[in-house]
């Protein structure tokens, strides 16, 4: 017995090490930080004291107030639902076309379509700065301009003429093209699991290509398209990384541009540096992400696909 | 474009094989032209984009520029060429570190939670799917409290070592819970009989994991690799917020090229060298896995 679970420690001590360390004290510390004024990372003088809900307050008091804080919010709302629809859908597409092609071309596009996932952030941002930028060598402008749709290049990004549009248009579409791959590799690795035979025999009985896929491909896998949609809603709540660049490279509105995750990582990094407010921020994705956590897990029935150890001595 | 009535006797393969060919050809252009665009202007005397097609001409010398740690033709060196050299290294140090301790503690912990009993099992798989769509947004904040908080009682002229070591597995930790499931995928997949031979021999379970098991789960292994070296080869905000301003990577580099949109000092095809020489080994290693793409992703959902 004793060997036993010295050999447990062995496989899972570090593991259980790391997640302690960078997961569960961190969630716990940073809701105490959310009761302290901390400023500037200045541990030892804030970290002591305690200040109650104040953070929580005043971040109510400028969601209420203050225009900006109200773009991110709105931001955050139309930045979610819009890029989960084209992620789900857009996925679905790519899985089904790349389904219905032979199989050497359906590798090389899922290659391409992953791509953007893969790509350094910076260099992935770099890309898009070159696209989107606001004089005449930007990509998209000089398209434009060719194309005698505008005389001058334009800032979509930046130029109040076009905001909020502009600057949400950018940021969906960047990320959009990183979160399609998911939902196309979930759903085509789906479709292939079910047995070819019964897209033969529909075939076989004259069934056209829509019906194959209204009737069996789609039906089939209706526990991935829920999968795929609770897990993209998660993290475009969360995610930050891609667009954080765009802000401070100028590319877009650094107010319409910002959600509430990158306003939490800007707020307690690079702006006001006030980690007591980010953290208060902060706490309202970990309820979410917790939350829609537990409440997939048992949706989807993960605990019912965990296989028991078959023999363990 | 998909036929209404065919079955299998008439249905055209080939026409349909290119019809949906070229959609996805057509819905790929913004990524085929962005990518084009960088790593050719890297080589041309302008970007591609802004010029007249007869005033581009072939150059080298952005690349030269980047290696001399130049930003434009007129100035003066910013970076000396040993501080260009200094960044790839930091680059690889971080990508090759994330890629070790990732690799090692999935390799473990993958075994453990396929092929051990043990208490809270079950809750531990499921808290490692939560875990891996944990923001990492609201941890950050504490992660770097605690960094600042466990740096004091060290030297200072640790500190920079320090600050890598803890760039590495705070970023390794991101990678580890999902590299678990993928690991414990490929664990599930050897025979309870390779295992079980041995462990009737009397070899202890450390043992038959090292020689018996390990040697069957290399695809895994490998991939496992070459994933978490692509995440630490492209970090860029965790080496933003953990490493001295002195130690760049190719990431913060780049970010601080173009730090408030200005453009002035610098000359954009020596960014799109920069930016193409950061891109190259992803490129590598992605073609490497990309066939364990889906394979990887389905026994990560799938236990």
């Amino acid at each position: 017995m004793r060997i036993r679970k010295a050999s447990l420690l062995f496989f899972l001590g570090p593991a259980l090490l790391v997640v302690a360390l960078f997961y569960i004290i961190p969630l716990f510390l940073s809701v105490y930080i959310s009761f302290t004024p901390m400023v500037d990372w200045n541990v030892n003088r804030y970290l002591t004291q305690f200040i109650g809900l104040q953070n929580y307050e005043r971040l109510f008091h400028i969601v209420m107030y203050d225009p900006d804080m109200r773009a991110v919010v709105i931001t955050t709302v139309v930045f979610v639902l819009v890029t989960l629809i084209i992620n789900v859908f857009g996925g679905l597409l790519l899985a089904l076309a790349t389904y219905f092609m032979d199989e050497k071309m359906s590798a090389t596009y899922q290659g391409l379509w992953l791509l953007p996932r893969m790509t350094p952030i910076a260099v992935y941002s770099l890309l898009w700065y070159y696209f989107f930028h606001s004089s005449g060598i930007g990509i998209l402008n000089s398209i434009l301009l060719k194309l005698h749709l505008i005389d001058h290049p334009i800032a979509l990004g930046l130029d109040p003429k076009y905001l909020p549009w502009g600057a949400w248009f950018i940021i969906i579409f960047v990320n959009g093209l990183v979160g399609v791959s998911y939902g196309m590799i979930i759903f085509y690795s789906a479709f292939k699991s079910i047995p070819k035979e019964l897209i033969i025999a529909a075939r076989v009985d004259g069934a056209s290509t829509t019906r194959i896929i209204k009737h069996i491909l789609l039906p089939l896998t209706k526990w991935h398209f829920t999968f795929v949609t609770v897990w993209q809603m998660f993290s475009l709540l969360m995610t930050y990384a891609q667009t954080f660049l765009l802000v401070e490279w100028r590319v877009v509105d650094s107010t319409w541009g910002q959600t509430w995750a990158l306003y939490v990582f800007r707020t307690a990094f690079t702006t006001t540096k006030d980690q007591g407010l980010a953290a208060a921020a902060s706490t309202f994705l970990s309820i979410i992400g917790i939350v829609l956590g537990i409440v997939a897990l048992k949706a989807l029935g993960y605990e019912k696909m965990i296989l028991e150890p078959k023999g363990d001595i | 474009m998909m036929p209404e009535t065919t079955d299998v006797e008439t249905i055209n393969r080939r026409r349909m094989n290119l019809a949906l060919g070229i959609v996805v050809l057509i819905a790929s252009i913004p990524i085929l032209v962005t990518y084009f665009i960088l790593m050719a202007s890297s080589f041309a005397n302008q970007m591609i984009t802004g010029s007249m097609v007869g005033q581009l001409t072939f150059t080298l010398r952005n690349w030269i520029l980047f290696f001399e740690g130049k930003l434009t033709v007129a100035s003066a060196a910013v970076y000396s060429a040993w501080d260009i050299l200094r960044y790839i290294l930091n680059t690889f140090i971080v990508a090759f570190g994330v890629m070790l301790v990732t690799t090692a503690l999935a390799t473990m912990a993958g075994y453990a939670c396929s092929r051990m009993k043990f208490k809270g099992r079950k809750f531990l798989i499921q808290l490692l799917i939560l875990l891996h769509a944990f923001p990492g947004v609201s941890l950050i904040i504490a992660v770097y409290a605690l960094y600042i908080f466990s740096k004091e009682p060290i030297p200072s002229q640790w500190w920079t070592l320090y600050a890598f070591i803890y760039v590495i597995v705070a970023r390794a930790a991101l990678e580890i819970p999902m590299d678990i499931w993928i690991m414990k995928g490929f664990f599930d997949k050897v025979p309870w009989e390779v295992e079980w031979s041995a462990l009737i021999d009397g070899a202890s379970r450390i043992k038959v994991w090292k020689d018996i098991i390990l040697p069957l789960v290399k695809p895994g292994i490998a991939a496992v690799a070459i994933f978490s070296f692509i995440a630490g080869w492209g970090a860029l905000i965790y080496v933003l917020v953990f490493l001295p301003p002195t130690e760049k990577t190719l990431a913060t580099y780049i970010a601080g090229l173009l730090a408030g949109g200005s453009l002035e000092v610098v000359h954009l095809p020596v960014v799109a060298a920069a930016g193409t020489l950061y891109l190259l080994p992803t490129l590598v290693f992605f073609s490497f896995v990309r066939r364990y793409m889906l394979q990887t992703s389905l026994s990560g959902i799938k236990g």
